[in-house]
């Protein structure tokens, strides 16, 4: 009996692909999008710089109110991680820029259909996305957070303190914090498609709603107010132990990002590409 | 080979692919021809995985698109030479693709070798990359993981004349390699030129799939008749039409015959005595064996069908 051979001139491919071998060339085709387009660059340069202003800019504020003749608005002596963690405030929105692009441009050029020819299962495309988003902007809010910390410490000077180990836990919680906001502007960013609608959404959520509730000072309102993501991470920012302890703040954080996600993922599912 | 079974999209009211059945085999070029609108980049969207089909399914292999983990190395498909990051290299583009299905970097090079971009065109960013090179990059993303099957929507959109002949060549050399080759063309004498098979729809449905020589043979072969006896012509003209072929008169010596061989219409007018000067068949082009194929789905959309004139 003769042995028998394929017939087939084409080269065999046998590529052993496990789902986890799938996710890894995922996140590695994630970070190469990312990384090979120079706003990526950009965003992380203008993110220090605004939030260096921003440090600087409350830091004064802080100086200020102890020095002026209205004792109304003396904030005392004040860490250097407080004024740090009001400056996310505002650099949040160009750090969440990065989870927003990195899904909105493809839909933008239409590289979102090779993206999807390359991986079909659209959960691991944006799982594979979250998990580039996440760690690109934990990697940039620890040194965001130095920034922070470097301007604020001298402006404060005799009105500012310094623990060394509550300082760098306020770093570390910084860069948490716009991890899991980069992974929401992303999830939002996949279920709305365009980067306007989703920033006004996000700029919705995370301020003018829960402003809004807070206003008149209402406790119910409040308490709504407090299931919002950003109340809920500035609440696991400062530590604060009501409404709830600040793991509380956190958790709630990350559903809101899983939540995003999930919806991102429906979407993403569901409509033609 | 690519499995189409009762294949169907609707957008709203809208009927873009209307249950298509259709195997696309290995080892040839199979073109895929209807006017524009005809839902084929629909159905090829479909087959990706892109757009989800209303009703029916398409298979790759026998499996669908989206439950394919390394896809490129079953199916590589260029849709659209556009796609592509404005700021972003093609060697970029590239290499994201290949890391996304575990293909070595070096098979970026590979590609780009083959589909002639040196390297200062594939560091370049997507938005000064020219349509043709676009086309190009494109088709390199196509062959990254040596598939199996391979799909292009109007490859040859954008290209200078020896780019048409470098992708003409390319989609032959891997038909005999025995892969699947589905292409799509506006461009009918490309086809020609090009393609085994046809696949023609018209208003997402199927008017033909066979053979391109079948195609045009079994269209219209019309036969011009020359004769300096108009008396004579008018003769044959009557034996013509009652044998049953459309016989149209130019002018009093000359006539073009529908329905008939050019042999039978020479064996008439010998037969009759009639002096020809002129006695020549004019074999269809596909553009028309193409245009009879899909007069009815363009007339179907000019208006409401008045009935019975078939």
């Amino acid at each position: 009996m003769s042995t028998q051979t394929d017939t087939g001139t084409r080269p065999a491919i046998a590529p052993a692909a496990g789902a986890a071998a799938a996710f890894r060339g995922a996140v590695a085709a994630e970070w190469t999008k990312l990384a090979s387009v120079r706003s990526t660059w950009w965003t992380a340069l203008a993110g220090l710089v605004v939030m260096a202003a921003s440090a600087g800019q409350l830091a004064i504020y802080v100086a200020n109110g102890n020095t002026n003749d209205d004792p109304a608005d003396d904030a005392g002596v004040v860490t250097v991680g407080s004024v740090l963690i009001d400056s996310v405030e505002l650099t949040q929105y160009v750090v969440l820029a990065l989870g927003l692009l990195a899904i909105t441009a493809e839909f933008t050029s239409g590289t979102i259909r090779t993206t999807l020819q390359c991986t079909p299962s659209r959960g691991r495309v944006l799982l594979a996305k979250a998990a580039v988003t996440g760690a690109v902007t934990f990697a940039l809010g620890l040194p965001l957070g130095v920034v922070g910390v470097l301007v604020a410490r001298p402006v404060l000077g005799e009105w500012g303190s310094a623990p060394v180990i509550d300082t760098i836990g306020d770093i570390v919680a910084v860069a948490t914090y716009l991890a899991l906001i980069g992974v929401l502007a992303l999830g939002l960013g996949a279920a709305l498609r365009s980067a306007v609608l989703t920033i006004v959404v996000l700029l919705a959520t995370l301020m003018i709603v829960p402003l809004s509730l807070q206003e008149p000072d209402i406790e119910v309102l409040n308490r709504i107010a407090d299931v919002f993501p950003g109340v809920a991470g500035g609440h696991f920012l400062a530590g604060d132990t009501e409404p709830y302890p600040p793991l509380g703040g956190l958790l709630l954080l990350a559903g809101w990002a899983a939540a995003a996600l999930l919806l991102g993922r429906v979407a993403l599912r569901r409509r033609d590409a | 080979m690519i499995t189409l079974r009762g294949l169907t999209k609707r957008f709203g009211s809208t009927v873009a692919v209307d249950a298509l059945t259709v195997d696309i085999a290995p080892g040839r070029v199979t073109g895929f021809l209807g006017p524009n609108g005809a839902g084929k980049s629909t159905t090829m969207r479909m087959i990706l995985g892109l757009d989800r089909p209303t009703a029916g399914q398409a298979l790759v292999g026998g499996r669908a698109y989206r439950e394919l983990r390394r896809p490129l190395h079953e199916v590589g498909a260029l849709l659209d030479a556009r796609a592509i990051h404005p700021a972003r290299s093609g060697r970029a583009h590239l290499g994201a693709m290949a890391h996304s299905n575990g293909i070595p970097t070096r098979r970026v090079d590979e590609v780009l070798d083959t589909v002639g971009l040196d390297g200062r065109a594939a560091a370049k960013p997507g938005r000064t990359l020219s349509l043709g090179m676009g086309q190009r990059l494109g088709i390199a993303g196509a062959l990254l993981g040596d598939p199996p099957v391979l799909m292009f929507d109007e490859p040859v959109n954008g290209l200078d004349p020896d780019g048409v002949r470098w992708v003409r060549q390319l989609m032959r050399s891997l038909a005999d390699e025995g892969r699947t080759i589905f292409v799509s063309s506006h461009l009918m004498s490309e086809m020609q030129l090009t393609a085994d098979q046809l696949v023609v729809i018209g208003r997402g449905r199927l008017l033909a799939d066979e053979p391109i020589g079948e195609v045009i043979a079994r269209s219209t072969v019309a036969v011009r008749v020359r004769s300096p006896h108009p008396d004579g012509l008018a003769a044959l003209a009557a034996r013509l039409t009652a044998a049953g072929a459309t016989v149209e008169a130019a002018d009093r010596n000359e006539l073009t015959v529908v329905g008939a061989t050019a042999d039978q219409v020479g064996d008439l007018a010998h037969e009759l005595g009639v002096r020809l000067h002129e006695l020549s068949a004019h074999a269809a082009s596909l553009e028309q064996a193409f245009m009879e194929l899909t007069a009815d789905s363009v007339e179907y959309a000019g208006g409401p069908i008045e009935g019975g004139h078939r």
